[in-house]
């Protein structure tokens, strides 16, 4: 059995009269420590895929597995746990509380979790041991992205969902943070999920997924990934 | 485009409806309840005026204290400005009405006017007469026709007196008789009236409590057919025209009322004239009936006088000679008297003359006849001693027998000394012998001794020897120390001729030789003395032995005396046996030697018994010879003196017989005299009775006419008041609470407003901060500044307007409603049926603001916005920085927060502007919460702080003011027999005014002046509020209350002036200054408590103390009978049990409470709307930041927890800011909302605050409550979403 399974996995909204098939059928597996991307143009359902992944969202028919535990058939109830102790969401906009220091935002989640790791320390595997103390708004985008990364990381997630991570970044900023990501998945075995538009990330991935038109259209596997830092685009 | 752009406006008003709501509604409370409030008091006043004004109620009242006459009202209505006026009689009484004495008012009505009336049922009552004024309107029963009948106030309904039963007037404040043709009256009607529109008093008097409890209204014929009229009601031209007391009424009144007054003298001096002139007339009438009457009267008393007279004189002359017969009878009785008095003592004299000498001459023969007895006896006892002693002597005669006495005398007395010296000598040898024998013994003993201390000293003689010859055979002899002196002497001599040459061997040498030299001259010397000591010793031995030889020799001598002596003592023994024989011989003779000079004794005593009976017999033979001629004499006088006193008896008898005769003839001319003098008396009698009758009818007459005179004489200038409407009780109490409720409504709406702008301002920016990207892109399209602003200008006004409509239109009718019926509870002033006018001033004021406000917020929040230029307003606002706060820096306490603890304190002080929102928002609800409590604790403090705590007792019993000290007594016994009332204590009540220095304003107060000021504090507590320290009231205290003191700024030690006080309640005199001694915590009225020693220089005779203080058992039913006896004693005016007042100021005080109400519920649904828009406006700008909460996996109660926490402690702040606020406010509140009359408690109750804090966190919870879906319904999504 992988570390997560999609088996048919549906999705329907109802939209006034019309039914949207957001997911339709989507079926994929994704091994523990790989660095997956999930990729697919705009409306193709990545991010329902995202939401059903991250515990924020139940899919309407099909299973959702992670690590043995069947995700698809929790309540509302469980999937808040679920979402506290297995989940690491790192957001296209950081979403930090602007009321925290970087420290303090990544003690807010380790905060809540069964097993969290140290905040300075996994604070410092993100090169920020140097600006703990300050608030988000003293801080780059980048670093800020780097905060996020930590606030999921500290609560030593079973899995780490990024959502374009990289979006609101400049280039630079995003390699940096994709190799951050890469690095991660590599030395602490952290299976890393990164949803993106972008294709030409799939060039690091261990595994690619292609999503199109509510289904896994194609799924890659790499034997060799490229180095997150020679990626260009 | 333009449509486009109205379209938007539409389009944002229709999705973001809770925000226009929210605006509407907080414009609508806003505006609404300051409107609403606003209107209250124009409303309340409009009410009265359209009752006033549809009573055709006077503007102006005269008064005159000798009332009016006809002339007088054709004066008034001649004055320029009078328009109606309609002359009345109205006088104060108390009555007795059921069970209750009650101060009432009675009026005339015209009867005629009131039938012809007719009335809408509710302000107006409709006549054709327009000088009918101030007409009642008919509730029940009818109008009071006949004579004896009346109508009263259907406004203090009671369930025991109604229709149908009788009042019973008892005494008013002037004579009623002059007044009123009746003492009774029956109840056919109740009336409501607009002169009378208060229901807690109709008026104030100086009867009973003070207070009018009831009008009535009688038919003229009711009253007395001279009774002038005591008051002139009038209308003023023009003035129904003007909303009653307004400024411009007051205008147009004053005028007139001035004028009136100007004329005020001319009136007085008018009517002072007419009653002098019609009374002097009828009295001059009075005077000459007087005078003929006594004229008539007095020339009857003439002639039954002169008739008296004659018959006096007859009865004199009677007497007169009456009184010479019985001198004359009174003479010859006298000398009758004398004449027999005389005679008969000449022969008792006589008589007893005669007696005494025979009684001297039987004493004397007595006394001879003894004399001759005695002489006899004496002869008998001679004869017998003579024989006897011759016999004895056996001589024959006397001369013999003393011869032979004499010659054994002699050799008797010779015998006699010579054995008496025999016994001497025997009786001393004896004695002589053994002194003897004595004296030789001794010297024997003597001798013995001295031989034995001779022969110690020859023993002690020896032994010295032998121990000092012993001692010189131990010395060496003589010569040998003698050569040893002279060996040495050489050698020292030798050593010594060396001199200084000697060698010191030699020098030791001579001081031993010196040494030795001494010792041998020592011995020498010893020897010699021991030599000396034997040779003494031996000398002394000598002597002792010659010593002993001699004491042998004398011991010898001495025994040899001693046997000598012995043998005479012997013979001397022997001798005394002869001595017995001896004395008795010595005995015999002198026995014999005593018979011999009894018998010489005797022979001379019978000599000198011979002589004396001779010379007594000569004498008794005199005295036989002078006895029997004395006898002689007396036998002849008695004999005349029997003739003479025959001779005299006889004439007296012949003088007695004459005088018996004219004593009879005397008694008959005494009893015809004593007839006459009878009839005299009567006739007197007679005469005095009816002249003294007389006199006393014409004194009185006199004296009434004089009275009467006086009376007239002065009349005094009457004091002609004219009043307006501001000194009808009622009326101006009304008008002072609608005042009231102005002042009220100035405060509180402001704070409404202000929450209202902060509502509005953060709603809108908030808008503002939505459409950032919207305003960008209006900008970007060209649209200027001024028509994007208008966008949320019209929006904002839209709402303001729409809730300003509301609100105003809403609240402005019930919020007068609810006032105007809570003042219906004690005014009589009808509620205006709905709609309630809408002043369009207030409604314009009001909205304007409201709307005003709101625009001006919005523009606040818009115009920051719009200075941005496009291209930065495209971009997401940067969020606000977070920031450290003062907190951290306390690291124990900020360490131990959790991390939603940490973010809740920042954002706290993150967005200040919300923080200021919310809590000023939270605290005006807060603060107008506590102030309605408050106001409900004041309130009721009035009466739960005066009644117990100060006031103990609970029954007022008056008397009326000609009540004298056995009436109080009476009554107060009375109290006692029942065993239900106790703590009595007796006052002294005086209504009077009160003014201070500084001011003309006086106030009533009711001066208290207590009989024994030590037991007031049984039944009241004076103590200062503040402090709550006691205050002694003794005799010299001037105890203010409270009130008074606030009112005037009076504190101990300044000075107050009491006025008495005039019938209509105005100040009279210059006034009595005291020094306020302490100023006493009191709710209830004005009262000042004098000491009745401070009290004399207010008045300085002593008060009755007539009203009575006391404590009644609660039992209603014993209360009725003590009340009912009571009200039968004499002198009992009122009794009024503390309930009843209690009860009435519950009904004052309950309006208020309503207010109360009011506020709680407007402050209620402030609290709800501010914090159900802050939060809601809270939450939607942080959608994002709970959405990415909810993604890290934060449960529903902790998301909760990390938003509502924030509110929860804001709410809290606010609240507690609030509490200080709505002290303050409700300190405002109620120092304009108290009446003179009384004092609102000052302090807020702990319950209060609880209540108020509690409230206020309730609301907030019910708005969390509300909100709490809202958090549940917030997306997950919405955080993986870009910032717009």
């Amino acid at each position: 059995m992988s570390f997560v399974e999609f088996i048919n996995v549906r999705k329907t909204y109802q939209m006034g009269s019309v039914e949207v098939h957001a997911v339709d059928g989507m079926d994929f597996v994704i091994e523990r420590g790989e660095f997956v991307v999930i990729v697919g143009p705009s409306g193709a359902g990545k991010t329902t895929v995202l939401n059903m992944l991250g515990g924020m969202d139940a899919p309407t028919s099909g299973t959702i597995m992670l690590d043995g535990q069947k995700v698809s058939a929790l309540g509302e109830r469980e999937l808040t746990q679920y979402r506290r102790h297995d989940i690491g969401f790192v957001f296209q906009f950081y979403n930090l509380v602007q009321n925290l220091t970087a420290l303090e935002n990544v003690e807010l989640a380790s905060q809540i979790c069964a097993n969290p790791l140290p905040a300075d320390e996994v604070l410092a595997q993100v090169g920020l041991s140097d600006r703990m103390d300050n608030f988000p708004s003293q801080l780059s985008g980048g670093e800020q992205q780097r905060v996020a990364i930590a606030r999921a990381l500290a609560k030593n997630p079973k899995l780490l969902l990024c959502d374009e991570p990289t979006g609101a970044l400049d280039y630079v900023t995003g390699k940096q943070i994709l190799k951050l990501l890469q690095d991660t998945c590599r030395e602490t075995g952290h299976t890393v999920a990164i949803v993106t538009h972008n294709s030409a990330f799939t060039q690091i991935a261990d595994r690619v997924i292609e999503v199109r038109e509510g289904k896994a259209s194609r799924v890659l596997t790499n034997a060799h990934p490229a180095d997150a830092l020679t990626v260009e685009w | 485009m333009r449509s486009a752009f109205v379209k938007d406006i539409l389009r944002s008003i229709r999705g973001s409806l809770g925000r226009f709501l929210a605006i509407m509604g907080i414009v609508a409370l806003g505006c609404g309840f300051y409107a609403g409030l606003q209107m209250c008091g124009p409303d309340m006043r409009a009410d009265a005026d359209a009752f006033y004004d549809g009573a055709n109620l006077w503007d102006i009242r005269l008064i005159s204290t000798l009332g009016f006459g006809d002339e007088d009202v054709e004066r008034v209505r001649a004055v320029e400005g009078v328009e109606h006026l309609m002359p009345s009689l109205t006088c104060d009484a108390m009555a007795r009405l059921g069970t209750e004495q009650v101060a009432v008012r009675i009026s005339s009505l015209d009867v005629d006017a009131a039938e012809a009336s007719h009335d809408d049922g509710l302000y107006a009552v409709a006549s054709d007469d327009e000088n009918y004024l101030n007409r009642p309107r008919l509730v029940e029963g009818r109008w009071p026709s006949a004579k004896g009948e009346c109508v009263i106030s259907a406004d203090v309904p009671r369930d025991d007196f109604g229709i149908g039963d009788t009042i019973e007037l008892l005494y008013g404040t002037t004579e009623l008789d002059d007044l009123l043709a009746i003492d009774e009256l029956e109840v056919v009607g109740t009336v409501t009236s607009a002169n009378y529109p208060y229901t807690g008093s109709f008026g104030s008097t100086t009867l009973g409590s003070g207070m009018i409890d009831q009008y009535l209204f009688v038919a003229p014929s009711s009253l007395a057919e001279d009774a002038p009229y005591t008051e002139i009601y009038l209308t003023v031209e023009g003035a129904s025209e003007e909303l009653s007391e307004s400024k411009a009424y007051e205008e147009v009144v004053n005028a007139t009322k001035n004028r009136l007054e100007d004329l005020q003298g001319e009136f007085s001096a008018a009517r002072q004239a007419e009653l002098k002139a019609d009374a002097q007339e009828q009295l001059d009438e009075k005077w000459d009936e007087y005078y003929d009457e006594k004229a008539k009267v007095d020339k009857e008393l003439a002639d039954a006088w002169a008739e008296l007279t004659d018959a006096a004189e007859q009865i004199a002359d009677g007497e007169r000679e009456l009184a010479d017969g019985e001198a004359q009878y009174q003479d010859g009785l006298a000398q009758y008297e004398t004449e027999r008095r005389n005679a008969y003592k000449k022969l008792a004299d006589a008589e007893a003359e005669i007696d005494a000498n025979q009684a001297t001459l039987d004493e004397k023969k007595k006394e001879w006849q003894k004399g001759a007895d005695q002489l006899r006896e004496g002869r008998a006892a001679y004869k017998k001693g003579e024989d006897e002693l011759l016999g004895q002597l056996g001589a024959k005669s006397a001369s013999e027998a003393r011869e032979m006495l004499e010659g054994s005398a002699q050799q008797l007395d010779d015998g006699i000394s010579q054995i008496e010296e025999g016994i001497a000598q025997i009786e001393a040898a004896p004695a002589q012998a053994q002194a003897a024998i004595d004296q030789l013994t001794a010297a024997i003993a003597e001798a013995q001794a001295a031989i034995e201390t001779c022969d110690e000293g020859i023993a002690v003689a020896d032994e010295t020897i032998a121990s000092l010859q012993e001692q010189l055979a131990q010395i060496p002899a003589k010569e040998e120390l003698e050569t040893a002196k002279a060996q040495l002497t050489g050698a020292i001599a030798a050593i010594e001729t060396l001199g200084e040459e000697a060698t010191s061997e030699q020098l030791a040498q001579l001081e031993q030789l010196k040494g030795q030299l001494a010792q041998v001259e020592g011995a020498l010397e010893g020897r010699a003395q021991l030599e000396e000591g034997i040779a003494q010793a031996k000398a002394g031995k000598q002597q002792a032995e010659a010593g002993k030889a001699q004491a042998e020799a004398g011991l010898a001598q001495a025994q040899a005396g001693l046997e000598q002596a012995q043998v005479a003592l012997a013979q001397a023994q022997q001798a005394q046996e002869q001595l017995p024989g001896l004395r008795t011989q010595l005995d015999e003779l002198k026995a014999q030697r005593a018979q011999v000079d009894e018998g010489l004794a005797g022979l001379d005593e019978l000599a000198d018994a011979k002589r004396t009976l001779d010379e007594s017999q000569a004498e008794l033979d005199a005295g036989k010879a002078q006895l029997d001629d004395g006898q002689a004499k007396l036998d002849a006088g008695r004999k005349t003196l029997a003739a003479s006193r025959r001779t005299a008896e006889s004439e007296l008898a012949k003088a007695k017989a004459q005088l018996d005769d004219a004593a009879a003839e005397l008694a008959d001319a005494r009893g015809q005299l004593a007839d006459a003098r009878e009839q005299y008396a009567d006739g007197l009698a007679e005469y005095d009775d009816g002249k003294a009758e007389a006199e006393e009818e014409f004194s009185d007459a006199l004296d009434q006419l004089n009275d009467a005179q006086r009376e007239i004489d002065e009349i005094e200038l009457p004091d002609v008041y004219a009043l307006d409407r501001t000194q009808s009780e009622g009326a101006a109490t009304y008008h002072a609470d609608a005042g009231r409720i102005d002042s009220i409504a100035d405060v509180f709406p402001f704070i409404f407003f202000l929450v209202a702008a902060l509502v509005a301002l953060t709603t809108m920016t908030r808008m503002v901060d939505d459409d950032r990207v919207l305003i960008g892109t209006y900008k970007a399209l060209g649209y200027g500044t001024s028509t994007i602003a208008s966008k949320y200008l019209v929006y904002a006004g839209v709402a303001g307007v729409a809730g300003a409509t509301i609100g105003i239109l809403a609240l402005s009718q019930v919020l007068p409603f609810i006032v105007t019926s809570a003042y219906s509870i004690i005014y009589t002033i009808p509620l205006h049926p709905f709609p309630l006018p809408v002043s369009p001033g207030i409604a314009l004021m009001s909205g304007g603001l409201g709307v005003g406000v709101t625009l001006l917020a919005t523009w606040g929040a818009v115009v920051s916005s719009l200075r941005e230029v496009p291209a930065t307003l495209m971009l997401p606002r940067a969020p606000v920085a977070g920031k450290r706060i003062l907190l951290e820096r306390v690291r124990p306490i900020w360490q131990r927060l959790s991390f939603t603890w940490k973010v809740t304190c920042r954002n706290l002080f993150r967005y200040k502007r919300r923080f200021l929102m919310t809590v000023i928002g939270i605290s005006g609800c807060a603060a107008l919460l506590l102030v309605g409590f408050g106001l409900h604790d004041s309130i009721w403090d009035i009466i739960d702080r005066q009644y117990g705590p100060i006031i103990h007792f609970d029954t007022t019993i008056g008397l009326d003011d000609n009540a004298i000290e056995l009436d109080v007594r009476r009554a107060i016994d009375y109290l006692e027999s029942t065993g239900e009332v106790g703590g009595i204590v007796r006052v002294q009540n005086e209504n009077m005014q009160a003014g201070a220095a500084g001011t003309d304003e006086t106030i009533r107060v009711n001066t208290v002046i207590p009989r024994d000021a030590s037991a007031m504090a049984e039944v009241i507590t004076f103590k200062n509020r503040v402090s709550g320290k006691p205050i002694e009231l003794t005799d010299d205290s001037v105890v203010i209350t409270e009130k008074l003191a606030l009112k005037y700024g009076l504190s101990v030690g300044d000075a107050i002036t009491l006025f008495d006080q005039d019938d209509v309640g105005n100040a009279v005199g210059d006034g009595h200054e005291l020094t306020v001694t302490g100023v006493a915590e009191n709710y209830v009225g004005n009262v000042v408590y004098v000491g009745r020693d401070a009290w004399r220089q207010v008045d300085a005779s002593t008060p009755v103390f007539s009203t009575v203080y006391a404590t009644t058992t609660p039992d209603a039913a014993i209360r009725k009978g003590i009340t009912d006896e009571l009200h039968d004693m004499e002198g009992v005016s009122t009794v009024i049990f503390s309930d009843e007042t209690i009860n009435m100021y519950r009904n004052m005080l309950s309006v208020v409470d309503m207010i109360v109400v009011v506020l709680i519920v407007s402050a209620a649904a402030l609290a709800y709307i501010v914090l159900y828009n802050l939060t809601n406006i809270n939450i939607g700008e942080r959608i994002r930041e709970i959405a990415s909460l909810k993604v890290l996996g934060f449960t529903r109660t902790e998301v909760q927890a990390y938003i509502f926490r924030e509110i929860g402690i804001l709410a809290v702040m606010g609240d507690a800011l609030g509490m200080v606020l709505g002290i303050f406010l409700e300190r405002f509140v109620v120092t304009t909302a108290e009446v003179d009359y009384v004092m609102f408690g000052r302090s807020i109750h702990p319950p209060s605050f609880f209540y108020a804090f509690a409230l206020t966190l309730v609301f907030t919870g019910l708005v969390i409550l509300s909100l709490r879906h809202k958090l549940d319904r917030v997306d997950m999504v919405e955080s993986l979403k870009s910032i717009d």
